[in-house]
């Protein structure tokens, strides 16, 4: 049972990471339609760009260990945003109008750019965030380890999705985002600026996908060039499994994804963790086949 | 028209064979890999082309097809090239059992779907399911294939299976194409209400696609197995399956030449960018997203097709 | 506009064909410049491009100059096949590397069939020599050697209950298999299972593998996941001594680990050029930090340099860059050559021969040290 409980907190640990990054996927997917997978991607650029600005700007030093973490998240997450409207302007908006699946490829090209781009930049070898960024305490709750980052990151993350919720919910922006992501001709008719909506999620997403990538960074310490590809897929998976283009379907998809994993891991074998993920995917995709909280619409054509 | 694409065709096909003669050992075998993603890309290019289904976990049949001439072939040594239907019979059958129950999901579920079975297949290979794929290590000791008692060794002799198997295929394909079965996809990946208004079974042929495509994907993936003559899990991962995605959907989705021009791309710009060293990914990336900038719908897309009349008098018929 | 700049991208690609070598003797790198293992390709690139200049600033070989054509096998069996290819249209006389078990395995044929000896300097797989190929040599050990190893420093501990966690990869795989049958009748093996490697979190397997309550892990997969695995296990506060294999040699272990983490931590190597007397091995490091301004991170680039030695020796001594010659010279009189990791000879089938692994241990400071 201490295991089952252990194997919980550690799964919401991870699940809270693809929660994050699987917000920016189910976003842009909301709005334009298209997986975005050169997010991963921007993740990698958070994660690197959070350490040149760490190791550069001294913040921590500056700032005592919490509010230096805070500044560097929310230099990390502008910067990243930057990148993303970028990737938006030069390898999305002309293909707007083409079909869907262009625009899938140009994705994965400028997925395969930008993370050779990292590669060429800082170097093929493991990067690695200074240790202690952060106190090194372990909570022993009734027998459970629980590192203190980690409960920090966890309730970070949930913080910021609810943030985004109540952004997308209640205020008029937010009205405006979802209102493009039912049907951008006729909000176009309403008056709203569908290119600036676009633009705006193609701000968000990024964003919280960099800060993610700053979390990872402090959190486990090692970066490579490479992890964008294997926490993007993870992210995708998680958006779809909470149903794309649904903003709690995201949160939703992403714990249980990472619990999923760890469940599977402990009580089947590690070493097809990821094939169970899969199953169990398929499994959901076929009872609700547009994931768990997904909109039931017929094929669009 | 019809005969300038003959002729196209034609001279192609001298060049093609004069190929081996003129080019060193190294480019006839980046030919010889153009060659097997060409297959795989018209593979693909039914589910994906013609049948509108969004699959980026293809390397999973060609991987099936692969380990079963591999297993076939080590155990019992049956000659390769005999297990060539045997490979697509595997490769089609799996295709068959996993695509039932999906193939009626909406098109990017299918895609994590198809991306989840992709993986699934992999992580069963290394972990060796069955204890017969050989986990990490693979397959080895594959033999070559034979016609007739003639070994297939050098890449100069792949070179001329590979692109009869090519050719062939562009034949049966471009048949198909312009088939009932063809043209009831089209319909349905253009407007599938209105295609299962008209009788069409939508169901029934996507299905259909899914199986063709995968069982020929299982048959490169017999000649993979027999040129590399070891297979191991690691060649049959997401990274493949979205080459051929790409290939097909980067040289126009739905039209032959176009899948073929889309192989001749991405296999062969990486080998063109090695003088770059480090960065040839990179800049293979950004001509990736230039070339999809360029031309939105495929480098060379599938052109409306027009079908004349019978006769004159068909058309007055049709008049109330 | 459009032709203009469809024509502009022509004229890059061939811009970017190969420039042609000046002549001299060719020596082929093959390794992974790009994905997932780029760092280990790339240093032996640093490693082999720095011997090479050593070499032709005394004169070259044969007195001609040595070029290293280095092409890229993406860490991938079907790309290394088509470099493989491409070395040997190129002329070269031999070829060093490379790094994957899997991905060497690919290209022997086309070597052996091309008369192109092949060192290898990652590919410890024991197949790999099994199959008779006259052309094919390693630097590196084979796992069966390391396996040995292993399992007497495993019994040196004292453990009775050993937990082995590898990561599927044809060589910890391969090195995890051995130590197991080794293994046997002289300790419990409690746990055998294998990780995801690419991850990040590997607490779920941390919290499983302590559930099986081991006196010692042997983690045989490579370095990234080796400092993970030592950073989460010290955030659980599990005490538990790991040992690790020779993938795990690697100062970027304590860089992710952190040295608090790493702290006793075993591992298994050929010794590090620091630890060996020879001159030549400490004139190269001290060339390589001038030259990159760090000490070479990866003992399989070592390797790499080494298989690049004992080429250009053999060519020197036999006088001739013919295949059939170098290779029955490396078969037979070729012994005790003073390697940058230590004295190497070959056996008939292209085997380093002699011990070669070392026990290291981690101390307080993150340094690696010899253990006697």
């Amino acid at each position: 049972m201490e295991q089952f409980f252990q194997q919980l907190t550690n799964g919401l640990a991870v699940g809270g990471i693809y929660a994050l990054i699987a917000l920016g996927y189910t976003m842009v997917y909301g709005v334009l339609k298209l997986i975005n997978f050169a997010h991963g991607d921007l993740f990698t650029i958070g994660a690197y760009l959070g350490l040149t600005l760490l190791t550069s700007l001294s913040l921590t030093d500056r700032l005592g260990p919490f509010w230096g973490v805070v500044a560097l998240a929310a230099m990390a997450m502008g910067l990243v945003a930057l990148v993303g409207a970028l990737l938006e302007r030069v390898a999305y908006r002309p293909l707007r109008e083409s079909p869907r699946l262009s625009a899938v490829v140009s994705a994965l090209g400028a997925s395969i750019f930008l993370s050779n781009a990292v590669m060429l930049i800082y170097g093929a070898r493991f990067h690695v965030y200074p240790q202690d960024l952060l106190p090194k305490i372990t909570l022993d709750l009734f027998g459970l380890q629980l590192p203190l980052v980690r409960v920090l990151i966890l309730a970070a993350s949930l913080v910021m999705m609810t943030a985004l919720y109540l952004f997308i919910q209640k205020t008029r922006i937010g009205t405006a985002i979802r209102a493009a992501a039912i049907d951008q001709g006729a909000a176009r008719l309403m008056g709203i600026d569908v290119d600036r909506v676009i633009l705006l999620v193609f701000l968000i997403g990024p964003a919280l996908g960099g800060v993610a990538g700053v979390m990872v960074g402090i959190y486990y310490g090692q970066i490579n060039f490479t992890m964008g590809w294997t926490y993007g897929l993870k992210a995708f998976t998680a958006a779809i499994l909470g149903g794309i283009g649904n903003i709690p379907g995201a949160m939703v998809g992403g714990l249980l994804l990472g619990v999923i994993e760890a469940m599977g891991a402990a009580y089947i074998s590690i070493a097809w963790k990821d094939a169970i993920a899969f199953c169990i995917l398929i499994a959901i995709l076929i009872v609700r086949p547009t994931g768990l909280l997904g909109e039931r619409v017929a094929e669009k054509v | 028209m019809m005969d300038r694409t003959k002729y196209l065709y034609l001279a192609g096909t001298v060049v093609l064979a004069a190929a081996p003669a003129v080019l060193n050992t190294y480019w006839v075998d980046v030919l010889n890999n153009v060659g097997m993603y060409a297959i795989l890309g018209l593979s693909l290019n039914l589910i994906v082309g013609h049948a509108g289904l969004f699959n980026l976990g293809h390397a999973a049949f060609y991987a099936i097809g692969a380990y079963t001439a591999a297993i076939l072939n080590s155990h019992f040594h049956i000659p390769v090239l005999w297990l060539l239907p045997l490979s697509a019979l595997t490769a089609g059958l799996f295709a068959l059992m996993i695509a039932r129950p999906i193939i009626h999901l909406r098109g990017d579920y299918l895609c994590i779907v198809t991306i989840g079975v992709g993986e699934i297949v992999r992580i069963a290979l290394i972990n060796n399911v069955f204890g017969i794929t050989g986990g990490a290590n693979g397959i080895f000791g594959i033999d070559r294939p034979q016609i007739f008692g003639w070994v297939i060794r050098r890449p100069q002799e792949f070179y001329y299976l590979i692109w009869l198997f090519l050719m062939v295929t562009v034949f049966l394909f471009q048949r198909l194409e312009n088939s009932r079965f063809g043209r009831a996809l089209n319909y349905l990946r253009e407007d599938e209400t209105a295609a299962e208004g008209s009788g069409i079974h939508t169901a029934h042929y996507k299905l259909m696609a899914f199986v063709i495509g995968a069982a020929w994907a299982g048959m490169v993936g017999n000649i993979f197995a027999a040129k590399m003559t070891i297979i191991s899990p690691e060649s049959f991962s997401f990274w493949e399956s979205v080459l051929m995605f790409t290939l097909v959907i980067l040289g126009g989705s739905g039209s032959i030449p176009g899948v073929l021009l889309g192989a001749l791309l991405i296999i062969g710009l990486p080998e063109l960018f090695r003088g770059f060293a480090n960065a040839r990914m990179a800049i293979f990336g950004v001509a990736m997203v230039a070339m999809m900038i360029f031309r939105t719908g495929g480098i060379l897309p599938a052109r409306p097709r027009t079908y004349r009349l019978p006769q004159p008098a068909a058309a007055v018929e049709a008049k109330p | 506009m459009k032709r203009t700049l469809w024509g502009a991208l022509a004229l890059s690609l061939l811009l970017a064909g190969p420039v042609m070598a000046a002549d001299g003797i060719k020596i082929g790198l093959m390794g992974p410049m790009t994905g997932s293992w780029a760092s280990e390709g790339q240093e032996m690139k640093q490693v082999l491009d720095l011997l090479a200049k050593a070499v032709n600033d005394q004169g070259g070989l044969l007195g001609k100059p040595v070029v290293v054509v280095s092409e890229d096998d993406g860490g991938d069996p079907r790309t290394a096949a088509l470099a493989a290819q491409r070395l040997a249209t190129q002329g070269v006389v031999a070829v060093v590397g490379t790094y994957g078990s899997a991905v060497s395995e690919a290209t022997q044929n086309i070597y052996n069939e091309a008369k192109i000896i092949q060192i290898a300097n990652g590919s410890t797989a024991i197949r790999l020599s099994e199959k008779g190929l006259k052309y094919f040599f390693r630097t590196c050990p084979r796992d069966d050697e390391q396996g040995r190893v292993a399992v007497q420093a495993i019994e040196k501990m004292g453990a009775k209950k050993v937990a082995i966690l590898h990561d599927n990869t044809t060589y910890a795989k391969g090195l995890a298999d051995e130590a197991k049958s080794l293994l046997a009748g002289k300790a419990e093996v409690v746990f055998f299972e294998a990780l995801t490697p690419k991850e990040q979190d590997y607490t779920a397997i941390l919290t499983k593998l302590k559930a099986a309550a081991p006196e010692v892990v042997f983690f045989t997969g490579y370095y990234p996941e080796g400092g993970l695995l030592l950073r989460q296990k010290m955030e659980m506060n599990w005490p538990v001594p790991f040992i690790g294999g020779d993938a795990t040699n690697n100062p970027d272990l304590v860089k992710i680990a952190g040295n608090k983490a790493c702290a006793g931590f075993r591992f298994l190597s050929a010794p590090l050029p620091k630890d060996l007397p020879s001159e030549g091995a400490k004139s190269f490091l001290s060339q390589f930090q001038t030259q990159y301004g760090s000490q070479p991170s990866s003992i399989y680039a070592v390797l790499a340099g080494d298989g690049f030695r004992v080429l250009c020796e053999a060519i020197k001594a036999v006088g001739s860059t013919d295949p059939d010659k170098v290779a029955a010279y490396l078969h037979k009189d070729f012994k005790n050559f003073p390697g940058l990791t230590g004295a190497i000879s070959f056996n008939e089938k292209g085997d380093r021969v002699g011990e070669v692994y070392r026990v290291y241990q981690v101390d307080a400071a993150g340094n690696f040290i010899l253990q006697p």
